[in-house]
């Protein structure tokens, strides 16, 4: 989803964030801010709540730890890693990651713009968000980072903590679950 | 006839995250395995499925949060912190250690000062532009070193709060019995002069290490830490009572009984600590309380492979 100019244009919003401007900082925001939060969002089953926390969370360290950054690369890694960081800790202290058991509530979040929507585009789209959010958290978080950022998977293992390897691995599996449970949810509907 | 299957590749494969060599394998396999090629149309599927998720903008009081968060000065937690815990005879102590409180170690500090707090004082101090560090009664501790690169402190005595957030490993804490490195996060660490302890994670992930030992503690955990042996084996706050216990006195069976899944954190440790002859029973109880990945072998985890049991160490910690 993200294209070389739009990385470009957040290396240089980085690098005024560095040297302290103040409205710089709300630019990052504004860049980043649908991205973390959708992750969250998704994460969390649609929690809007939990999302939001996580996203004020993930730039309240962003904003007064920037002077760590020393390039782009290293930015987009250590800003994920504050993501997968703040979401499995809010995991944990929630105990149960089960999905809600009403459905509604994952069928109600979708993003702006969603009512205009053909039914059947709406339809597969909550598919999609119920299917994501069955899967094991493990492949969930890959999954989201490997959608809405476009990392590349070194930049993928340092946010996640893993080897290469192994997030190959979860996105191959978290796919294929995702794949399998699609059908299965559009079989039901039938 | 096949070669190995390629199954935990595909997603690589399709993203073009594989060298020429490894894409080349992944075609030559799927070309004659119509077991992966149907596994590499369903990753693309699930792949291109993802394409109906929209991006989803947080409520505007996020950022009213977030600036409120950042901008706030940062004498109010000193102040509060400190009020709270003043008295009349501890004031002539706390209004010497406001220096230090305000003080930055990049900025106000020299390596090599110690702060000491007396029973009834208490002070925080700014580590760097990273974090903060509350220094509890009856402490002792010294700054070791205050580059941007590395802050390290070392704790004689006493108790410390520690809140970091920065990339890992840039913010040490030395005790007599080890260096708790931070991976981001926050911790207590508690230690005596001889380096009998505590420590208790409460965000992120704490690596405690001594002489090539490490015990990897995460938030909700705690690790004790003693005098010439080094950090010792990790277990959750909620854990088994009776499994804490045991591994006081280092009863393996009870410790087996009790783990529940989310105590692969305790065995998963134990797993290079025990006796030669006692690892595969802490093998096969991992095993019984969660899958074992692909790519983990019992011949190499059983010979502490370091690849082995790091790969199994990555799955596991998804259940911590």
């Amino acid at each position: 989803m993200v294209d070389l100019s739009d990385r470009q244009i957040g290396a240089e919003i980085v690098a005024a964030c560095r040297s302290g401007d103040r409205d710089a900082f709300r630019a990052l925001y504004d860049f980043y801010k649908g991205r973390v939060y959708s992750i969250a969002l998704y994460f969390f089953h649609g929690d809007e709540g939990a999302a939001s926390d996580v996203t004020q969370q993930v730039f309240l360290k962003l904003m007064t730890n920037i002077s760590q950054f020393r390039g782009d690369a290293e930015f987009s890694t250590w800003l994920y890693r504050l993501v997968v960081n703040a979401c499995t800790d809010a995991a944990r202290r929630r105990k149960s990651d089960a999905a809600p058991a009403d459905r509604s509530i994952l069928e109600t979040f979708a993003g702006p713009g969603s009512q205009e929507e053909d039914y059947a585009r709406a339809q597969m789209a909550n598919s999609v968000r119920q299917a994501v959010s069955a899967l094991p958290p493990k492949f969930r978080i890959a999954v989201l980072l490997r959608y809405f950022e476009d990392l590349s998977y070194e930049e993928m293992a340092g946010a996640l903590h893993c080897s290469m390897g192994t997030v190959a691995s979860r996105l191959s599996r978290g796919h294929r679950i995702l794949a399998e449970r699609l059908r299965a949810l559009r079989g039901k509907k039938r | 006839m096949f070669t190995r299957h390629v199954s935990r590749q595909l997603a690589a494969y399709i993203d073009g995250a594989l060298s020429p060599q490894e894409a080349a394998r992944v075609e030559r396999h799927t070309a004659r395995c119509a077991e992966c090629r149907a596994e590499r149309e369903q990753v693309k599927f699930g792949m291109e499925a993802l394409d109906c998720l929209a991006v989803v903008e947080p409520p505007d009081a996020v950022w009213t949060s977030i600036e409120r968060g950042a901008y706030a000065p940062a004498k109010r937690v000193h102040t509060s912190v400190n009020a709270a815990r003043m008295s009349a005879c501890a004031t002539a102590a706390i209004l010497a250690l406001i220096g230090v409180a305000y003080w930055t170690i990049a900025h106000r500090a020299p390596a090599g000062e110690w702060i000491e707090t007396d029973s009834k004082s208490s002070t925080i101090i700014l580590v760097g532009q990273i974090g903060s560090v509350e220094i509890e009664p009856n402490t002792r501790l010294r700054v070791v070193t205050d580059r941007p690169d590395e802050h390290r402190l070392a704790l004689a005595r006493g108790e410390i709060r520690a809140r970091i957030s920065a990339p890992p490993k840039l913010f040490f804490v030395d005790t007599a019995s080890g260096t708790a490195v931070d991976l981001g996060c926050e911790y207590t660490l508690k230690t005596d002069e001889d380096g009998a302890g505590l420590l208790r994670v409460t965000k992120g992930w704490v690596s405690f290490q001594w002489k090539g030992l490490e015990s990897l503690v995460p938030a909700g955990a705690s690790c004790r830490t003693r005098p010439q042996v080094g950090p010792g084996i990790p277990y959750f706050d909620d854990a088994p009572e009776r499994l804490q216990q045991a591994l006081e006195s280092g009863a393996l069976d009870t410790i087996l009984a009790e783990a529940r899944v989310r105590d692969t954190l305790t065995l998963w440790h134990l797993l290079s600590r025990v006796e030669i002859a006692d690892r595969a029973r802490v093998y096969d109880r991992i095993a019984s309380l969660t899958p074992v990945p692909a790519g983990v072998s019992r011949e190499q985890a059983l010979k502490l492979d370091p690849e082995t049991l790091g790969r199994w160490k990555e799955e596991l910690a998804w259940t911590w």
